[in-house]
């Protein structure tokens, strides 16, 4: 049977976003630019359903 | 049970304590499930950041801070240095006399690790011991080593004979 990785790359690549978005978000709190850490908070936490998307629509194929 | 009597005996190592079926196999599903785990920590794990900035956007966007005394103008010599605290005790803070009317205070968190910030007086740098981070005493900005930010300045004024701390600016944006 031929697997699809699609859904590990994509889910590598919101793992990569997450990182992104965690270290932006952290950094931009100190530089007391509070709308950005608010606006990569809320990414990070778009983040979750999509990855649980992915799952879903991958796990099978 | 004799093979445990003769080296190596013949059996593979890594491998012999286990006992459940798969239980060292890392297939595609369990691996995304392991993705999307990761996806939901880190949701989470930026909420207490997002929630404490919002907070802050809601209130005060032009903090109020009490003036605080420091130490008086005589007892601090030209091209010398003081640690404080400010705004909170906990805060702490460094107060440079740079000429005889300039000063310049930090607050001497560095922005790498927070590690406290010395002053350097030979060099006239600010200077962070723990991996050498170094900041430009005139405007806080690190001029080399690990830190990216600016130490926060503290505003000060003479009053009467002594320093007196009245304010954080805030960075500009
Ligand atoms: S904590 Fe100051 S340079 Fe790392």
């Amino acid at each position: 049977m031929k697997r699809s990785y699609r859904g590990v790359i994509l889910l590598c690549a919101v793992l990569f976003l997450n990182i992104i978005f965690t270290q932006k978000a952290v950094h931009q709190y100190y530089y007391e630019d509070y709308t950005a850490t608010v606006i990569y908070a809320v990414l990070n936490l778009v983040l979750f359903p999509i990855a649980l998307f992915i799952y879903h629509k991958e796990k099978n194929v | 049970m004799d093979k445990n009597n003769k080296i190596p005996f013949d059996e593979d190592n890594y491998t012999h304590n286990i006992n459940k079926n798969n239980e060292r196999k890392l297939d595609r599903r369990g691996f995304m499930k392991t993705m999307v785990g990761a996806a939901g920590l880190f949701a989470v794990s930026t909420l207490p950041w997002g929630s404490i900035a919002a907070t802050e956007l809601m209130g005060l966007r032009e903090k109020k801070y009490a003036k605080k005394e420091i130490i008086d103008v005589n007892k601090l010599k030209v091209g010398e240095a003081f640690e404080f605290a400010y705004p909170t005790d906990h805060d702490s803070a460094l107060l440079v006399r740079l000429g005889d009317n300039e000063y310049r205070a930090y607050q001497n968190a560095c922005t790498h690790l927070r590690c406290p910030v010395f002053w350097e007086k030979e060099k006239s740098e600010l200077v962070c011991p723990c991996h050498h981070g170094f900041f430009d005493v005139k405007t806080g900005s690190p001029t080399a080593g690990p830190p990216r930010r600016p130490l926060p300045e503290i505003t000060v004024q003479v009053e009467g004979g002594k320093i007196v701390a009245t304010g954080v600016k805030r960075y500009e944006t």
